[in-house]
């Protein structure tokens, strides 16, 4: 009677106290780290995502990127596989209280850039060809960082003064493989844009004592940033982006002048934060490690520092439009166009005409039309040098 | 015998509610986070109406002025704002009941919509509204805005608006407007 009772008792906490162990190394949830690669056209990114707040160091060596991230208890590694044009494979080192994520590339050579994202909270790295031109482009970037901070800092202070206008940068839309838009006839817009632009510097150059840079001479591909970066190494006063329309039917028409719509105050927001956060570095100058950061906040914010120049010479340019070209007035317009945002003077984009409209297409074609509108931009320019600038 | 059960009895026990205090007090003091705040009461009450329709305004393009013209539309208003959202921006895409011109290309799909934390919505769509679209700035700036004003416009949650393309960010559509920001709604494009 005794011992079955017994029995019974026993296996009862057994099975109790297994189901609590079970439970309990089942709910330990240990933390993890996901990593994935994607490809995309012009560079590999690496996303790094931890369930874990995290903190972490960044190292370059010649070929590979040592990320250095703080974690003191063991964590989980999930990764996706991955073929990739420009990352090998990773490698990992755990220390005391941290461990070290090696990312191999298959080029000699690369340039990185990373930024953070919320929710979840992932580490995104970008990976690209270290060409020479590329670096050469980081490297104007990086000699830009520091007059632009000047610039941007010391801007309340100088309202006044007026513009010495020395150097004009004139972006033709598209080129290569991205032609942009196409009309009904074939016309393609990256071809219209490349003549009026070399139209337009020709225009400048006669008239203007000014030195005039395209950021495309021929029929090449330019990504978006290069061609700010082109802007501002060139210490550009002025930025004209030249494009051609296209809407969903062929009814719209006429020229619109763009320039930057942006959430300004968010930028000057993240600048002052970031500024109180590290407030030495005012005083004593911007050292490398957070360069890159400033990099990206001041490449977001290097236009919202000139919107109302920008605005003004939107408007100059567009007067002369509508007053030569006898187009139906479609004002000034702002929208965030990407190719405008890292531009450190005023800067406007220029749709001449919509290439979706057949009767437009076909003015654009002709030699009488594109003089038109290099002789309508090249006024408006005059015109805001005469108001708002200084040769 | 009767004692020395009662003993081996309670030592289990003891052995029982260490291991108890052990489980609940260890483990690596992670906490769930919820990825978005749950919805107050008084909305969540307001939503659980069944039958309940909510107006919505939509914005359609016109080509007479390029700008983006209001069009009503009744939805469901006894589903999560997410589903209401998302219901919003497939009217959109269905197209106009006035002859406006609805700014996607007809295969577009709105493959998922979700919040995240501040107020932004992030809608992805599928590769068809970059593959098909025609790539000027007109044609971009009111495919971008048609959804995100119809979506701030209509619901108060919503400040700003992420638009993935196959749960991918993309820099643009076709080169021109920055896609790798969230937007703020543009309401100079709507037509007075």
């Amino acid at each position: 009677m005794n011992k079955p009772r017994k029995k019974r008792a026993t296996l009862v906490t057994a099975a109790v106290l297994f189901f609590l162990l079970s439970f309990a190394s089942v709910s330990q949830i240990q933390p993890f780290l996901k990593v994935s690669v994607r490809d995309y056209e012009e560079f590999s990114r690496v996303t790094i995502e931890p369930s874990f707040p995290l903190s972490f160091e960044i190292e370059k060596g010649s070929s590979f990127l040592l990320v250095k991230i703080a974690i003191d208890i063991p964590f989980r590694i999930q990764r996706e596989s991955f073929d990739s044009r420009i990352i090998k494979s990773f490698g990992w080192t755990r220390g005391g209280d941290y461990t070290i994520l090696t990312i191999k590339t298959k080029l000699r050579d690369f340039s990185y850039d990373y930024f953070i994202l919320d929710n979840p909270t992932q580490l995104i790295l970008d990976f690209s060809e270290a060409e020479d031109e590329t670096q050469e482009v980081d490297r104007m970037r990086q000699r830009e960082i520091r007059s632009q901070l000047d610039a941007t800092l010391s801007r309340d202070r100088d309202e006044s003064a007026s513009q010495d206008i020395q150097t004009i940068v004139i972006d033709p839309g598209h080129g290569g493989m991205e032609p942009g838009a196409q009309g009904k006839f074939g016309t393609l817009e990256k071809d219209i844009a490349l003549a009026l632009a070399l139209k337009l510097k020709a225009v400048i150059e006669k008239n203007l004592p000014v030195r005039v840079v395209l950021t495309r001479q021929s029929d090449v591909r330019v990504s978006l940033e290069n061609r700010a970066a082109i802007a501002n190494y060139n210490k550009a006063d002025l930025f004209i982006s030249i494009h051609i329309n296209s809407s969903f039917r062929k009814d719209a028409h006429g020229s619109e002048t763009f320039f930057l719509s942006r959430e300004a105050s968010d930028d000057e927001a993240r600048m002052l934060a970031y500024l109180e956060n590290n407030p030495t570095e005012i005083e004593q100058g911007i050292g490398a490690d957070s360069q890159d950061e400033i990099t990206m906040i001041l490449w977001d914010m290097a236009q919202s520092a000139y919107l109302k120049e920008s605005s003004q010479l939107a408007e100059t340019i567009q007067e002369e439009l509508n007053h030569l070209l006898r187009t139906r007035n479609r004002g000034i317009k702002q929208a965030p166009f990407k190719v405008l945002t890292g531009v450190a003077c005023p800067a406007v984009l220029v749709e001449v005409a919509f290439i979706s409209n057949p009767d437009e297409e076909r003015k654009l074609n002709t030699e009488w039309f594109q003089n038109n509108v290099v002789e309508a931009i090249y006024r408006g320019v005059e015109n805001y040098i005469d108001r708002f600038g200084r040769l | 015998m009767e004692r020395k059960r009662i003993v081996i009895l309670g030592v289990l026990f003891v052995v029982l509610v260490i291991l108890v205090v052990v489980f609940f007090r260890s483990g690596l003091k992670e906490k769930i986070i919820p990825a978005a705040p749950p919805l107050p009461p008084e909305v969540e009450q307001e939503l659980a109406q069944p039958g309940q329709t909510k107006t919505v305004v939509l914005f359609f393009l016109s080509e007479e002025d390029t700008l983006l013209h209001a069009e009503e539309r009744e939805i469901p208003a006894d589903t999560s704002l997410v589903r209401q959202a998302k219901r919003t921006i497939q009217e959109l895409i269905k197209g106009s009941q006035r002859g406006y011109i609805s700014p996607f290309p007809p295969e577009t799909q709105l493959r998922e919509l979700y919040m995240t934390g501040e107020g932004v919505a992030c809608v992805d769509f599928s590769k068809d509204i970059v593959e098909n679209h025609l790539s000027g700035s007109s044609a971009e700036i009111a495919t971008i805005f048609s959804v995100v004003n119809s979506l701030a416009y209509n619901f108060n949650s919503i400040e700003k608006v992420f638009i993935l393309i196959e749960g991918r960010e993309r820099e643009t559509l076709g080169g021109h407007i920055n896609l790798s920001r969230p937007f703020l709604p543009l309401y100079d494009l709507i037509a007075q």
